[in-house]
């Protein structure tokens, strides 16, 4: 068709009309495409997932390292000087056993020194006194018959240095790290009836007495918040065997009756006002029909026992003692049991490692500085142990899931607890106890580049849902488009 | 005309390996078997091993219809708290929009029987995510431990390394996914990889994890981290359908699978030695009208060994302390150990054991991602098909 047969037509020469001009139709077109590529990168910026790059391999190496404690005994010149040998007897039945128990010695670089090697600032001494047990701080008084042995010599020092969390018993009993703890101590009626009521307890003389010399000797390693509180109800869950003993007739426990002894739906125990872990002491004072109430053993005998343990929840101890119901007052006298009881169940419940076999204990009872400092070495190393497991398994798993992100801040504290992983292994050479807050800083930090909340992975999608997303949207509209641009180029 | 279309279809191939670049863009894992292997189920021994137990509950639908979710919910929270769990460890997700509802002839009820004995609802009842807070976003944040720091401790899961988890989830669901509140869907790799960073983080010791909904087996099946054992109401293809209507309700009351399921647990009392193996023989695909499935691979015990109270019940151990036996023995214990050097380690010999699945399933996923990548290029060969079909034909 020519422009004549246009005319005549009367329709109008396309070329001749003004939008279908050769450099307006180019244009429209271009402008199109700017527009496209001009987005392009805003679209690419805003769709991809931030993911920046993680120290891995300074991780992989840091994981590879551990902690190592330098632990120097010195040997008295006394002691020496009965068996000159013993000090070379005791060093290689240690290394025997640091071979055959390598987790129990982990971490721990142990030199023994004998009277004419240089005494060391802070190092650990055995010394031959009248009776073995733990003098102040950092002393073990051996007596003559145990110094002759290699064998009870290395027995205690290991026991003393590194405590063994062999029975699984034990080991499940010991609460995880944390820096705060919180302690509620409640004063539980099973039914407030007259004669089995207390009103008031001496509650804050008794945790002075008892349970805060135990409380300022941990300080270095955790921070305790205490609450204390009354309960007038709470029923058993249960029913109390009845046994009869000759007259007098008891109620029992089993063992089975121990565990379900908490009865969680009903009693309030503890408030819910922070995240930190809380360990539960409970009073409880049966009522009148189950008292007295007795733990019975296998056989069905009760026993002397008066209070129990529930590993990493805390400790219950039952009231049988008769209260004389006038003043209905536990006094700081009749709570001393109590609280004592406490005071143990609390330092088996956090880890401190119990006093070995035939050694009595000096003039401190609460807590030797070798117990101390074996506590605060176990620690600091299962803390180093979950900061590695920790950032091993945020590269690992950032590695593995692709939709991952990780934010400026998950890098920061990542690198933060590689240095306070750092600062651990520096410090674990001069003391235990710095040691373990850099170790414990690690944790935290890295814990919380794990639980960043920015490091949510997006929902799986299967690839067939992103084409139907893409393709409705982007293939319609790039058909005419294209289209368009080689016609163009064609004519 | 030829060279023309012939033009066009090359523009529209460009243009859909562009748009295909961009869409699969995305790389493979590289984990190493090795370490798979040397990680997986490691962590404990035989017996279970754990001190305290946890419960997330979750309903993911909402609406007057869908009452029998909220029931199936509540019954198994009922049951979990009966049985020992404290509420401070129960985590319920829950439309919580049926109690209160105006269609709800029995205000402030809940019931999960025809007959209206048992109100579910009661009074004392902890709902922690509830009406539009149930989310996919809220529950894999909740199972990863990814909250906001402000989030209060209920509605945080304070799991360790000795926590049994029980994970019961609800709703309408199909091949693979789970629909929440019938806006968004959490599909079973959503749950497998928050499960993973789960085991990563120690947050676990073990799980159950129990789904009723349709096609519910579908939605273990991309699980690959140890310890969990799973079980589901219904086969691929199959409907979990609801067990009975209450006629003054006007809808239905509870699904078949959880109904059986509370059914058994009501004959179960905290100190009981009934074992995960009971629960599953109980099941009775009849009666239930689907097949329920159970994924034990990843479970490292036996299941007749299994308690049901190891993930129902409250706690599993108490021990009279301190005693004077108690110290006596462990000082034996400890002299014995150090006159017998050369005691055998107890890890040894479990070792060959565990690697033989642990490589089978890194295979399994090896061949998985192979699939995958198979299906990728087949849909995008199919779509260039079709513009060329479309473009010669024109």
């Amino acid at each position: 068709m020519n422009s004549a047969a246009f005319a005549s037509s009367g329709l109008k020469d396309p070329r001749k009309i003004n939008f279908e001009r050769n450099w307006v139709r180019r244009a429209v077109l271009a402008s199109y495409w700017v527009v496209i590529v001009l987005a392009f990168p805003f679209w690419w910026h805003l769709t991809s997932i931030e993911r920046l790059a993680l120290p891995t391999s300074q991780v992989r190496t840091q994981v590879q390292n551990n902690i190592v404690f330098p632990i120097t005994v010195h040997f008295d010149g006394s002691f020496t000087h009965q068996n000159p040998s013993i000090v070379s007897q005791v060093h290689t039945l240690l290394r025997d056993s640091a071979t055959s128990e390598h987790e129990r010695w982990k971490g721990i670089d142990l030199r023994l020194r004998g009277a004419d090697d240089e005494e060391a600032f802070d190092s650990y001494t055995v010394v031959l006194g009248e009776r073995t047990s733990i003098a102040h701080s950092r002393q073990l008084r051996v007596s003559e018959t145990d110094a002759q042995s290699a064998k009870r010599l290395s027995c205690l020092l290991s026991d003393l240095i590194a405590n063994s969390e062999s029975s699984i018993s034990h080991s499940q009993r010991i609460v995880q790290y944390s820096d705060h703890y919180r302690l509620a101590f409640t004063l539980l009626h099973e039914n407030a009836t007259p004669r089995r009521f207390v009103e008031t307890w001496d509650v804050q003389n008794a945790l002075a007495e008892f349970v805060l010399p135990l409380l300022s000797k941990l300080s270095v390693l955790h921070n305790f918040t205490v609450e204390s509180q009354v309960q007038y109800h709470a029923p058993l869950a249960f029913e109390p065997k009845r046994i009869f003993l000759g007259e007098t007739e008891v109620s029992g426990l089993t063992q089975e009756d121990l565990t379900v002894f908490i009865n969680s739906a009903e009693w309030t125990l503890s408030s819910s006002v922070s995240n930190d872990p809380v360990l539960h002491f409970v009073l409880f004072v049966p009522s009148e029909t189950h008292a007295p109430l007795k733990i019975i053993d296998g056989e069905g005998r009760p026993t002397s026992q008066n209070s129990f343990l529930l590993p990493q929840w805390g400790g219950i101890f039952i009231l049988n003692d008769e209260l004389d119901s006038p003043s209905s007052h536990l006094s700081q006298d009749k709570l001393e049991p109590v609280f004592r009881n406490f005071a143990i169940q609390l330092a088996a419940l956090l880890g401190v490692p119990p006093v070995p076999l035939g050694l009595s204990v000096g003039e401190r009872p609460i807590l030797s500085d070798w117990q101390l400092d074996a506590l605060l070495r176990r620690r600091a190393l299962q803390n180093v142990q979950g900061t590695q497991d920790t950032l091993y398994s945020i590269v690992k798993l950032v590695d593995q899931i692709d939709n991952m992100p990780v934010g400026q801040v998950v890098r920061d504290d990542i690198l933060d607890a590689l240095a306070s992983l750092h600062e651990a292994y520096r410090a674990a050479a001069t003391s235990p106890a710095i040691a373990l807050r850099w170790s414990s800083k690690a944790l935290s930090v890295a814990s919380r580049a794990f639980f960043n909340p920015g490091m949510l992975a997006l929902l799986y999608f299967p690839a067939e849902h992103k084409y139907a997303v893409y393709t409705p949207l982007f293939a319609s509209i790039s058909v005419p488009l294209v289209v368009a641009l080689i016609r163009e180029f064609m004519a | 005309m030829f060279p023309m279309h012939f033009q066009l279809l090359q523009a529209c191939l460009l243009l859909l390996a562009c748009l295909t670049t961009l869409v699969v863009g995305t790389s493979n894992s590289s984990t190493s078997t090795g370490e798979h292997a040397a990680n997986f189920f490691g962590r404990h021994d035989s017996t279970s091993g754990h001190t305290n137990n946890w419960a997330v509950l979750v309903c993911a639908s909402r609406y007057w219809f869908n009452y029998r979710h909220m029931a199936n919910a509540l019954g198994m929270y009922r049951t979990v708290k009966r049985l020992g769990i404290p509420d401070s460890n129960i985590i319920l997700m829950l439309a919580d929009d049926v109690a209160c509802n105006t269609r709800n002839k029995f205000a402030g009820s809940v019931y999960a029987e025809a007959g209206r004995r048992l109100d579910l609802y009661g009074e004392n009842i902890e709902v922690d995510y509830r009406g539009y807070e149930v989310t996919v976003e809220n529950f894999i944040r909740l199972l990863t431990g990814r909250v906001d720091p402000s989030m209060p401790r209920s509605k945080r899961l304070l799991t360790d390394d000795r926590s049994n988890i029980f994970v019961y989830m609800t709703g309408h669901g199909g091949n693979e996914f789970l629909k929440f509140q019938d806006q968004e869907e959490i599909s079973a790799f959503d749950i497998a990889d928050a499960f993973e960073q789960m085991w990563q983080k120690k947050r676990y010791n073990e799980i159950l994890f129990m789904i009723d909904t349709c096609q519910a087996n579908t939605m273990y099946s991309q699980f690959y981290s140890p310890n969990i054992l799973s079980t589901g109401s219904s086969e691929i293809g199959e409907n979990s359908y609801s067990y009975e209507n209450d006629n003054d309700i006007g809808v239905s009351v509870i699904d078949s699978y959880t109904h059986y399921v509370l059914k058994f647990m009501e004959g179960i009392n905290k100190t009981s030695q009934t074992s995960m193996q009971d629960l599953f023989n109980s099941y009775d695909p009849v009666k239930i009208h689907s097949h329920p499935g159970i994924g034990s691979d990843l479970f490292h015990r036996p299941l007749d060994k299994a308690l049901i109270t190891d993930f129902f019940g409250g706690v599993a151990q108490a021990e009279v302390f301190p005693s004077q036996e108690d110290a006596c023995l462990i000082g034996h214990h400890e002299s014995g150990s150090t006159s017998l050097p050369f005691a055998p380690e107890s890890g040894a010999p479990s070792l060959p054991v565990v690697t033989s699945p642990s490589t089978l399933t890194v295979e399994m996923h090896v061949w998985d991602s192979q699939w995958k990548e198979v299906r990728k290029w087949f849909s995008v060969f199919v779509v260039g098909c079709l513009v060329s079909w479309v473009s010669f034909v024109r």
